[in-house]
């Protein structure tokens, strides 16, 4: 269920191309794309929009999980109102039909909506391995300030110094490696 | 397709780069407490004080130390419960709806907004919560099997659909900020010297790093809760408002209300929002984030609403007087001219007259000027609900019932005390969290379209 791309550990060497540009990143990112590099992920401080489209991330499921659970908490609801109003104890009141009414409709409403942000929010959660109180698997203190980190994994089939010539041609402000958890500078 | 916009104004001035938003806003939470943060979370935790001498004596000896009665059962605590909970309307507005609308000016104000909404909704549940006397029995507004025999709720009673929703819009609106947030605790963590600072920083950021597809699953999480915050923020004060609509009372039995109970709140929240906004950006050196374009389009949607809540008071006089229903033509009447003429009028003055002046660009965009206007309309907003629970409430069916009322010494305690509350929780926010949504601004501070 994790988003095994996230973690870090256990990788081979990574080569690190820091920016301090957004289009610098961007352009960088789409070249080495473009070479056939495969991009293990880009952490950047704010959102760069359709930079997912261009490391190739999949669409999440996010939205149908969202639909799942919105269905579950109406169907609950239905389902509590149903048994208390009128399976265990009907009642009369203002001689008011006791079905379905349009008086079962706010609470219907809110229990779709408190399960769906919910349920969402955890599958969020989960799925992108955030967790209370995880030690942050940072690459720089500044990546979540100002600068801008692509990351890829080294492979048989990378070539090392034509990626770190791809970044520094984009005009990378640092090139760095890092195996085994220490980084070193190029 | 990226391209520098000509067109629009700059949203946030200053030339500033992501570090500058970074250094600028984490300022507060790095550095010790200024001078006027300390003199304003004292005189905020004095009026907390005040809230918990009024709230002990009302538990001490039950709420017959309010001026409630028979006839004018709901008094000063219902009117509180919406006016607060009208506040807490701004929030999820500019996160969520301004969020569909893609209004990026929404991004340096949101995040007090959404905290404003917080608070506030904390300070309105605790009026109909003590209204209930026996306070310890409060669960059975809850869906519970009842100790005393099989009787459950009533799913036909609003007072029900206002747990329901009231919860519901807390816990999401908490769920909202609190995602909205964790970016900016991980930058806030990556900054802060001190070991318990760093453990609670690290607890909350939940080990975040900034990946291009938690980005993407982030934004897409950001727009499916403000799609269903939007129906969810209109949801809550429709439902507020069928509290009263669906009685019988003259006066309350309106099918207007839900539009207008919902265009108040946001102007009620609006006016908040500006009171806070106004002084955080000349204490916390923000006028750069916040700018005058921001004052001037919140002043837009004040005078906006404003004058839809206006219009839905005069077509209320008109549709009263059309019915050709006595009760209801004498409940109006009674409101503009009976004993309380002057809550009826401050209200007409407050948030039908004085928004107009917005009307002026000079009004839009001079600071202490706003200030002034957001205490008016909050003013008038708190008479408003006033107007419409006691008014209708003093004289109804029954002559010999009519009766006058006025809040006692621990009802105004309770309300004053509620302000004590929610400027404790901002002082607090403002000190230990950034005001300002820095992963959002960084994403908007070169003007890019």
């Amino acid at each position: 269920m994790i988003d095994k791309n996230l973690s870090l550990r256990n990788r081979r060497k990574l080569l690190l191309g820091l920016f301090d540009d957004e289009d610098k990143m961007v352009a960088a990112t789409s070249a080495l794309v473009h070479e056939g590099v495969k991009i293990q992920d880009v952490y950047t401080p704010y959102p760069v929009h359709g930079l997912d489209r261009i490391i190739g991330a999949r669409r999440s499921w996010l939205s149908i999980v969202a639909f799942l659970c919105g269905l579950t908490g109406f169907s609950l609801a239905y389902l509590m109102i149903w048994y208390m109003y009128v399976y265990d104890w009907p009642m009369d009141i203002g001689n008011k039909p006791e079905r379905l009414t349009p008086s079962w409709v706010p609470i219907l409403f809110e229990s779709t909506v408190l399960l769906t942000a919910f349920g969402m929010a955890f599958f969020f959660f989960w799925r992108s391995r955030l967790v209370h109180g995880i030690k942050p698997e940072l690459l720089d203190p500044r990546q979540t300030d100002d600068l801008m980190i692509i990351c890829v994994e080294s492979g048989h089939d990378v070539n090392e110094s034509q990626v770190l010539d791809i970044m520094k041609q984009n005009g990378a402000a640092e090139l760095r490696t890092r195996d085994g958890g220490v980084s070193t500078v190029i | 397709m990226i391209y520098d916009s000509i067109i629009r104004e700059q949203l946030v001035t200053g030339g500033k780069t992501a570090a500058d938003v970074t250094r600028d806003i984490s300022r507060p939470i790095l550095n010790k407490p200024s001078m006027a943060w300390k003199v304003g979370f004292t005189f905020a935790v004095i009026f907390l004080g005040i809230f918990g001498l009024s709230l002990f004596w009302t538990l001490w000896t039950g709420i017959g130390v309010w001026n409630i009665n028979k006839s004018v059962m709901w008094g000063w605590d219902i009117t509180n419960f919406v006016f607060w909970v009208g506040i807490g309307h701004a929030g999820t507005l500019i996160s969520a709806i301004l969020l569909l609308f893609r209004q990026k000016w929404r991004m340096s104000i949101n995040r007090s907004a959404e905290a404003m909404t917080i608070f506030a909704v904390i300070c309105a549940a605790m009026f109909p919560v003590f209204h209930m006397g026996r306070v310890w029995v409060g669960y059975w507004a809850l869906p519970l099997p009842n100790a005393f025999g099989s009787l459950w709720v009533n799913f036909n009673s609003p007072l029900l659909w206002d747990v329901f929703a009231i919860s519901t819009y807390f816990s999401v609106s908490l769920l909202f900020w609190y995602i909205g947030l964790i970016p900016d605790i991980a930058t806030i963590r990556d900054k802060v010297k001190g070991k318990y600072e760093k453990f609670w920083y690290r607890f909350f950021s939940m080990g975040w790093t900034g990946g291009t597809r938690t980005w993407a699953r982030y934004e897409l999480i950001s727009l499916i809760l403000a799609g269903l915050s939007t129906p969810l923020v209109l949801s809550v004060h429709t439902i507020v408002s069928t509290d009263f609509a669906t009685s019988i009372v003259p006066g309350w039995h309106t099918t207007i209300f839900p539009p207008y109970f919902v265009a108040g709140a946001i102007f009620s929240g609006f006016g908040m929002v500006a009171t806070l906004l106004v002084v955080a950006r000349k204490v916390m050196n923000y006028e750069n984030y916040i700018t005058i374009g921001h004052l001037d389009a919140m002043c837009k949607i004040i005078m906006l609403t404003g004058s839809l809540v206006g219009i839905a008071y005069l077509t209320e006089f008109f549709i009263a007087q059309y019915s050709g229903v006595e009760y209801e033509q004498y409940a109006f009447k009674n409101r503009a001219f009976g004993p309380y003429w002057w809550a009826y009028w401050s209200m007409m003055f407050c948030n039908l007259v004085s928004p107009q002046v917005f009307w002026f660009k000079w009004a839009r965009t001079t600071p202490w000027f706003i200030f002034i206007m957001s205490i008016v309309v909050n003013v008038g907003m708190w008479f408003e609900r006033f107007v419409i629970i006691v008014t209708s409430l003093h004289r109804d069916y029954l002559p010999s019932s009519w009766v006058m009322y006025s809040g006692s010494l621990t009802e105004v305690g309770l309300f004053l005390g509620t302000f004590g509350i929610f400027f404790t929780c901002f002082f607090l926010f403002a000190k230990f969290l950034p005001v300002i949504n820095m992963a959002e601004i960084k994403s908007i501070i070169r003007n890019r379209e």
